[in-house]
């Protein structure tokens, strides 16, 4: 009733591939990760194929290291077992794992902060996949490369309520119980950070133009 | 509604989640401004062009692996508990089903055990333990106990009496003086005390010490090896005060084998002139019969020196 319908300035992002999977419902994870706690490991598999390629474009948006990313998939899903029995009953998953995930990236910054560890050659890598396809308009290709750019050099907490909320499409409620912080404080940032990759986008445009 | 209330819903309304009023509001208020009419289409421009971000490439086919590899250890690890740890957990829900779970009902178990310990406490620990004799050998062993306890005791005397020996030799003359007068206190002291007093009376170098020592043997100089002792050491004694002191002694006792010393003692020229005289008095009344005490001095108690 309080939901407006939405507007027509409404930005869809339904079609985004990476995003969580809309029709697997969260009483369905609830229930698999009941049963992992239970003992049968195995259904984690599920969990798994459902979320590990999201998790898997958190840490890449995040880090910018395509191959630590993984590293910290596999971390995060080791500490679901690990921590399998803190799981509970009345949680949700999708906010538990989110919450792992920050945590399992705030120690690999914490760490990369202390040895600067040599970037993974592959990591140079302009990455070629993911520009859209060459029939695409050529200057939607050179703007999305600028947006990829940009995004990786907006500051850690932007690029983080940017990466959950429009790239994981989590609301911000679930974002503020993540973040610990109201849902206004959430907004706030959103618009702090959307109003600083523009500054960022337009100044590589400007270097690129020079 | 002022530009900065607009842009701050702009968040809300880009959602969708703005009221309808408010949203209608924010519209009319875009429609005339152009300042946020920028900054809302910057907004939207950056959002879009952030959601048309396409999705990062695929993970590689490692991180299955390696998760499956993973998740198969654990199903393992799960599967093959070990019974200690069974046993372990069954033992820890007992415990747990027997124990109350609300901490208020914990607390109260605890002052409830404690209570109960301090009731018994009180109620039992304070009648005493009778003795518990309850067959002829018991009580035999207890009587040799007793026995051995006995001998212990007098050992320790003993010791006692050892003790005062080396102070006698050892000590400064008014320590000596105290042990001396310390014996005086003991109604019967034994033969160890008694002969430690007469070698303090033959040896000490002190006058006072030996005057005591002959004041302490005053008491017991109903003994023989008391007199034999003052009659062995007068002939040696030098100090005209203790020489009169053992006079007067064994003339208090009627020894009657003091009476040669004692004539010696009166007609010695280089004798001090007190000493003379209550030997010579001594003498007199050695030999006037002693209607109180006519067994003393009809049988000498050393018959060696008479």
């Amino acid at each position: 009733m309080f939901l407006a319908p939405v507007t027509q300035f409404r930005v869809s992002s339904a079609e985004a591939p990476a995003s969580l999977p809309a029709t697997v419902d969260a009483d369905s994870d609830h229930e698999l990760m009941l049963a992992v706690r239970a003992g049968e490991i195995r259904r984690l598999g599920d969990l798994f194929e459902r979320y590990h390629k999201p998790l898997y474009g958190f840490f890449v948006r995040l880090t910018n290291q395509p191959s630590a990313s993984e590293d910290l998939v596999q971390i995060v899903f080791y500490r679901i077992l690990k921590y399998r029995h803190t799981y509970r009953d009345e949680g949700k998953f999708s906010a538990w794992i989110y919450h792992l995930a920050r945590k399992v990236s705030a120690d690999h910054f914490r760490k990369s902060a202390r040895t600067p560890t040599p970037t993974d050659p592959a990591d140079f890598n302009e990455q070629p996949d993911q520009e859209p396809a060459p029939d695409a308009q050529a200057g939607t290709a050179d703007d999305l490369e600028l947006m990829r750019r940009a995004l990786a050099r907006v500051t850690h907490d932007h690029r983080e309520v940017l990466v959950l909320a429009r790239l994981q499409h989590l609301n911000h409620q679930e974002i503020a119980r993540l973040l610990d912080c109201s849902v206004g404080a959430v907004k706030v940032r959103a618009h702090r950070a959307l109003k600083e990759l523009r500054e960022v986008y337009f100044k590589i445009r400007k270097e690129q133009a020079a | 509604m002022n530009c900065q209330r607009v842009q701050d819903n702009f968040i809300d309304h880009q959602d969708g989640t703005l009221p309808p009023a408010e949203s209608a509001a924010l519209r009319a208020h875009l429609a005339s401004c152009p300042d946020c009419q920028r900054e809302w289409s910057a907004l939207q421009e950056m959002t879009r062009k952030l959601d048309a971000l396409p999705a990062t490439e695929e993970p590689s086919p490692r991180l299955r692996e390696q998760f499956y590899a993973m998740l198969e250890t654990h199903q393992r690890d799960a599967d093959t508990v070990s019974p200690f740890a069974l046993a372990k957990s069954r033992i820890d829900r007992f415990f747990a089903a027997l124990l109350p779970s609300t901490p208020s009902l914990q607390f109260a178990g605890a002052l409830a055990v404690l209570a109960l310990g301090v009731f018994t406490g009180a109620r039992y620990l304070q009648q005493p333990v009778p003795p518990a004799v309850t067959s002829p050998a018991d009580a035999q062993r207890l009587a040799n106990l007793e026995r051995e306890l006995a001998d212990q005791k007098s050992e320790v005397k003993d010791m006692g009496g050892l003790v005062a020996a080396s102070l006698l030799q050892h000590k400064s003359t008014s320590e000596r003086l105290q042990t001396v007068l310390a014996t005086m206190d003991q109604k019967s002291p034994d033969r160890h005390v008694l002969t430690d007093l007469l070698g303090a009376l033959a040896f000490d170098p002190s006058v006072n010490v030996r005057l005591s020592t002959i004041e302490a043997l005053a008491a017991h100089a109903d003994q023989a090896v008391v007199r034999q002792g003052l009659l062995a050491t007068l002939p040696r004694e030098s100090a005209p005060l203790v020489q009169v002191a053992m006079i007067e002694l064994l003339t208090s006792v009627r020894e009657a084998a003091a009476a040669p010393l004692f004539e010696r003692l009166s007609r010695d020229e280089t004798a001090d002139k007190d000493v003379r005289e209550s030997a010579r008095r001594g003498l007199a009344l050695l030999r006037s019969p002693s209607p109180t005490d006519p067994l003393k001095s009809k049988q000498p108690s050393n018959p060696v020196l008479s």
